[in-house]
Order: structure tokens, then C-alpha cells, then sequence
């Protein structure tokens, strides 16, 4: 065997290794996330003594088993909405985020666009500036705004005045993540497209109607969707803010855990009705990033 | 159809203290295809997006049809641009592409219409094929395609190109010189050409305008262009291997009149100091500091000492290129070398004792100081 041969054949069994070491890694990676995911969306479905069986001590196969060994029940899902009123909970949260997020990148997508063009003196530190207001902790916005809403009269126990301020209140850490998000995405549509549009007999708005907005739409779309998870996922601002009229579904999964008793069958249902949609706008979300709508648009 | 006509176009950009054009004017008749000459950064695109309407005029105005356009939107200037990038719509299909300036352009027209005139454009641009591909799918040559096919299909009144094929390989980039000649040719349109590439320009336009740092040079004809070179950067840019430059001292008296140099002493015939008074007035007994400019083939090499002009000169390098030879050579006390073109079976080789003698009535002289020229080649009455 020449030593090229022994030098390939030793470079390719570290290769080997160093693969089988990486699915390893993704494996246990994989566990460690869903696992949890697993044992609740089971245990929505289980009655508590099912959920609580503990199995003997050392039988880990049994372990395993038993996690699967139950009949299946929707009581929790049922007492949810018919007891506990859930239904209005999902339409909250729905309404706030959707609003919010569909505000932020309608003004986000015209900002970006704005800021992307490089006509503005100083346009990346405004977009460093929008940025950063992004990056304070969501307590330090808490007590100014509060005291905006109250002063505005958002805070009084009514659904649509706590729906606005919730909206409000969204929208101000949505819009800078859009802008910021979305000027990336214009940026990379090239500027000689667009004056093509203008020769071709389009008005500004045109241009950017007909050529550069469809153009960014994965961009817009991972932005809305990016949005929406953030909203939706949201526990301080609807706790604060939308408490008394507009509960959204984060704050009444947390209030089945009182001091009386934690509601767990309840909780998992309700953990389970939270996380659904945003699994499905995470395996979107990740289509419309990785597709890239510019090539070949201009030579490379 | 129109001319275009510039007057005293000034650019500058923001923040900028150098005109990137400074006040330019030129005009490109009606149905000409006028070449924009110049290395990068000259000004020379810029220029034409000012035409396009990209770009603000910073001073001067700019007529298109004798109307002045510089307040006009590029969307209502009737003109059709062939980008550098081609800046074809990625998501669009090449028959979009081609139909769009058709959908949004301020005149109408039905289906059946805009279906007619890309289906005639692609036939006409050999692209048939390819009209249901995206422009990913494409090859840099086929892009290039759609491109100008999206830009014909409108029937504009000015055509600007802005390097259309300088990034085509060599062998597509000579066929497309032609093409491109050819379509202008059939669609008699104006068609403002901007390029470095002097090939290019000489090969295909009608006249040609010669730019540097933001500068008219010269515009011409490119027999204009090539053999009366207005200045020294014009002669120098234009030409394949570029023309020789020697310094010399022109010497002028009554009636003779010497080029003399370390190495040589040449006498101007009466022609050319009849030609030499002619362009400059009787000028009177002196000497002035010159330029003195050959073209690569207006050499005459000898193995043997020649006339009472000819002077000698070493072989540095020999490069055979087909037909042609361009030979580098070095003569005493100059220190540029020359480039000279022969025939590729003369017996030459690296190291050769040769004599150079010149076609004088192929000289161009300059002013050393104002770079002006001062003599160019002598035109023959055809």
C-alpha cells in the first residue's frame, strides 16, 4: 500500500469518527429538546395518576414503557375550554400578536427599505440606534410604559382598551427587530434591479411594489413569522398589561398554577395548545430563510 | 427615434470635491451609435446614468428629441437600458422579463400584443428557447440576451448600453460586437454605448467620444480617432499594442525642420511641415520640447543600417501572435522600450542588432507641456 493510500485511509477513519462524535452530540441535543416536549404533549392526555406512576426503582425499560402505557383522555383540553374559558384566552393572544406583528413589518419593511437605499446620511447608526433599543430588558420598558397607558386609559379593565395597549406594547419591541431584520434582506437586492424598473417605465413606488417587494417576500415573511413567535410567546406585558380585560393564553396557563393547587393535567394541556402553532411557523420560518430569491439576478 | 444632446454637464457627488464629469458637452445625432471611451473612473458611466435619469444632473442640461430632460422621471424619458449586471427580475421568467417594460410602461397594450413583440424580440436575439427558464438558469452570454431583449421590445427612443459585454468571454464578446452593430443596424435606433474597451468602441460605433477624468478628450469618427488623435492620452489609449511615445526636440527654422533625440536625428519632409504649419500657424524659429508618436506598425525594421533616419536598436523580447509579431525593442538612451509590430516570418529574435526607420507620414507629434497634438498622420484623399 503506498503512503498516499495509508494517508487518505487514516484521513477518512477521522472523518469517520468525527461523524459518528457528531450524530452522537445531535442525538443527546435532540433528546435534551424534545424529551420534555414529549412528557407534556403525553401528559395532556393522561389523568393524573397515570401522570404521576412512578415506576420501581432500576426498571428503566419499564420507565420508558409506562410513559406510554395509559389511555388517552381529552378531560384536560374539555375542562379548558369549557370551564375555564380558554377559548377567549386563544382569540387574545391570536388578535394581539398578529396585529402587532403584521404593524411592525409593514412599517419595518418601509424603514428597512428606506435605510437599506443608502440616500440617508448616518443610516447605519440609525439602524444601530433602532437595534439597540431592542436590547433593553423588557422590565426597564415596563414602569415608563405603564405609566403611558395609564395615562392614556389603556389600563382600565376592558377588553379592547388592554387589547391596544397590548398591541402598543408589542409593537414597540417587534418594530426594531423588523427593521433591523428586513434591512439585511433589501440590501441584498441589488440596486441595479430596481433602476432597471425605473427605466422600464415604473414609478418609484412601483419599483418597489412591483420588483423589490417581491423580491424580500422571505424576508417579509420570516419577519412576520419571527414576530408572531415573539407576541405570542410574550408572558410580561400580558401579565402586566392585559391581566383584567385581555388575558392571553401564556398568563392563564400561568394562573392554573395557584397557591390551592397546580392544575398539572391542565397545565400540559394548555402548554401543549401554546406550543402547536409555533412549531408549524418554526419549520416555515426555516423555509423561507434558507431560500435565496436573488440569485441570479445579477452576475455574480 | 431621437438625438441626444448634452451641454455643459457637470457631476459631482456628495460630499465630493472632484467633478466626476465636468462640463461635458457632446451631442449623439439621431439613429448614431456613439461610443462613451474611457478607462474606469473616467466619468463615462456616470454620464450615462445622468442620460438614463439614475443620476442627478449637477449642473448643465441634457436634451433628448431637443427637449430638455432633467427633470423628467427616467420612467417618462423613452429610454431602454442594458445594465453592466443586466439586472434581470430573479423571480420573473425570461418572457416577464422581457414583457414587463410593456406591462408598466405609460403606454397600453393587449396580451396579444406584448405576446407578438417578445416573441419577435426573442426571435430576433436567438432566445426563443429559453423564454419559460428563469435568469438563474441562465448562461452569462443568455442573460446578456434578455437583457437587450427587454430593453428592444419597448421600441425607446435612445438605447443606453453601459458595458453590455464586458464580462462575456472572448470568443462570445467578438461575436456580439457584431450582433450588437447589426441589431442597431435593423432597428435604427440611437444607441449610446458606454465601454473601456477600445476594440469595442472602434469596431462598432459611428463616432466615438473619448473621456478622461471626467473630461471630453475627443470625439470622432474612429479613423478620426485613430489616426488624428487630438492629444497625447487619446493617441495613447486607442491602439493595440498602444502607440510608442519618444521624446524629442522639435527643432523649427524657416525652411527645415529636425526631430532630434539622443539616439536619432530625423528630418520632416515638406509635407509634413507644410501639415505642421497648417494646423499651427507659421510658427516661428524655435524649438520645442515634443512627443513624438508611432503606432507599432508604421515601423520599418531593417537587418542592415538604412536611410540617413534610421537608427539602431536591440531585440528585447519577440511575441508571435499568428499573422502578426510584436516585437520589443530598446534603443539607446530612451527609456521606454518600443512596441513593434512585423510580419511573423521575419527572421527576429531576442538579442538582434536591428535598424528602425518610420513611415513619416504615419508621425504624430505633440506638445510636451500642453500634451496637444501638434501633427497627426497624413490623411490620403479616398
Amino acid at each position: 500500500m503506498s503512503r498516499a493510500e495509508l494517508v487518505s485511509k487514516s484521513a477518512k477513519r477521522e472523518r469517520t469518527i468525527l461523524q459518528t462524535l457528531a450524530y452522537i452530540g445531535l442525538g443527546i441535543f435532540f433528546l435534551w429538546t424534545t424529551l420534555p416536549l414529549l412528557v407534556m404533549v403525553l401528559s395532556s392526555m393522561k389523568q393524573m395518576r397515570d401522570a404521576f406512576e412512578i415506576p420501581a426503582v432500576g426498571d428503566w425499560s419499564g420507565a420508558f414503557m409506562k410513559m406510554f402505557d395509559f389511555t388517552p383522555t381529552l378531560v384536560h383540553y374539555h375542562d379548558l375550554f369549557v370551564e375555564k374559558g380558554f377559548s377567549t384566552y386563544i382569540v387574545n393572544s391570536v388578535v394581539a400578536a398578529t396585529t402587532a406583528s403584521v404593524i411592525s413589518v409593514f412599517l419595518g419593511a418601509l424603514a428597512a427599505y428606506g435605510l437599506s437605499r443608502g440616500r440617508i446620511k448616518g443610516d447605519k447608526h440609525l439602524s444601530f440606534w433602532i437595534l439597540s433599543s431592542r436590547m433593553a430588558p423588557v422590565v426597564a420598558v415596563m414602569v415608563p410604559l405603564y405609566a403611558i397607558f395609564a395615562g392614556m386609559g389603556l389600563l382600565e379593565p376592558d377588553r379592547t382598551r388592554n387589547m391596544v395597549a397590548l398591541i402598543l406594547a408589542y409593537t414597540t419591541f417587534d418594530l426594531p427587530f423588523a427593521v433591523w431584520f428586513l434591512r439585511t434582506f433589501f440590501e441584498d437586492i441589488p440596486l441595479g434591479v430596481e433602476e432597471a424598473a425605473k427605466l422600464d417605465g415604473c414609478s418609484n413606488l412601483q419599483a418597489f411594489v412591483k420588483v423589490v417587494l417581491p423580491l424580500a417576500v422571505p424576508g417579509i415573511a420570516a419577519a412576520l413569522i419571527l414576530c408572531l413567535v415573539f407576541s405570542w410567546n410574550d408572558y410580561m406585558f400580558a401579565s402586566i398589561f392585559g391581566q383584567q380585560g385581555a388575558k392571553t393564553l401564556p398568563v392563564a396557563t400561568a394562573e392554573l398554577h395557584s397557591t390551592v393547587s397546580i392544575q398539572w393535567g391542565r397545565i400540559m394541556a394548555s402548554g401543549t395548545i401554546l406550543i402547536t402553532p409555533m412549531i408549524f411557523l418554526g419549520v416555515l420560518v426555516k423555509k423561507y430563510m434558507v431560500q435565496g430569491m436573488t440569485s441570479g439576478a445579477v452576475r455574480d | 427615434m431621437a438625438g441626444v444632446k448634452l451641454k455643459n454637464i457637470c457631476k459631482r457627488y456628495g460630499g465630493g470635491d472632484v467633478d466626476a464629469v465636468s462640463d461635458l458637452s457632446l451631442e449623439c445625432k439621431d439613429k448614431e451609435f456613439f461610443a462613451l471611451l474611457g478607462p474606469s473612473g473616467c466619468g463615462k458611466s456616470s454620464t450615462l446614468r445622468m442620460i438614463a435619469g439614475l443620476e442627478e444632473i449637477s449642473k448643465g442640461e441634457i436634451y433628448i428629441d431637443n427637449q430638455v430632460v432633467n427633470e423628467v422621471e427616467p420612467k417618462d424619458r423613452d429610454i431602454a437600458m442594458v445594465f453592466e449586471t443586466y439586472a434581470l427580475y430573479p423571480n420573473k421568467k425570461v418572457r416577464a422579463n422581457m414583457a414587463f417594460p410593456l406591462r408598466v410602461g405609460k403606454k397600453k397594450y393587449s396580451d396579444a400584443e406584448i405576446k407578438e413583440r417578445v416573441a419577435k424580440a426573442a426571435e430576433i436575439l436567438e432566445i426563443t428557447d429559453f423564454l419559460d427558464r428563469y435568469p438563474k438558469q441562465l448562461s452569462g452570454g443568455q442573460k446578456q440576451r434578455v437583457a437587450i431583449g427587454r430593453a428592444i421590445v419597448r421600441e425607446p427612443k435612445v438605447f443606453l448600453l453601459d458595458e453590455p459585454i464586458s464580462h462575456l468571454d472572448a470568443k462570445l464578446r467578438t461575436h456580439m460586437r457584431s450582433e450588437l452593430k447589426l441589431l442597431q443596424r435593423t432597428l435604427g435606433t440611437t444607441m449610446i454605448y458606454v465601454t473601456h474597451d477600445q476594440m469595442e468602441a472602434m469596431g462598432m460605433a459611428d463616432r466615438i467620444a473619448i473621456m478622461n477624468y471626467g473630461m471630453l478628450q475627443q470625439v470622432g469618427t474612429p479613423d478620426e480617432i485613430f489616426n488624428h488623435p487630438a492629444n497625447l492620452f487619446v493617441a495613447g489609449f486607442v491602439g493595440d499594442p498602444p502607440m510608442n511615445f519618444i521624446n524629442c526636440l522639435l527643432e523649427v527654422s524657416k525652411d527645415n525642420c529636425q526631430l532630434i533625440n539622443e539616439s536619432f536625428k530625423i528630418k520632416l519632409t515638406q509635407d509634413m511641415l507644410d501639415r505642421y504649419n497648417k494646423k499651427n500657424g507659421n510658427s516661428p524659429a524655435k524649438s520645442i520640447d515634443v512627443v513624438m508618436g508611432v503606432r507599432p506598425e508604421s515601423f520599418i525594421l531593417t537587418e542592415k543600417e538604412g536611410t540617413e533616419n534610421s537608427f539602431p536598436a536591440e531585440v528585447l523580447v519577440t511575441e508571435p501572435l499568428g499573422e502578426e509579431m510584436v516585437v520589443d525593442v530598446k534603443i539607446p538612451e530612451n527609456k521606454n522600450d518600443l512596441k513593434i509590430k512585423v510580419s511573423v516570418d521575419r527572421d527576429i529574435k531576442a538579442g538582434d542588432k536591428i535598424w528602425l526607420d518610420l513611415n513619416k507620414d504615419k508621425m504624430h507629434l505633440f506638445d510636451r507641456k500642453t500634451e496637444k497634438a501638434l501633427l497627426n498622420v497624413r490623411r490620403w484623399k479616398k
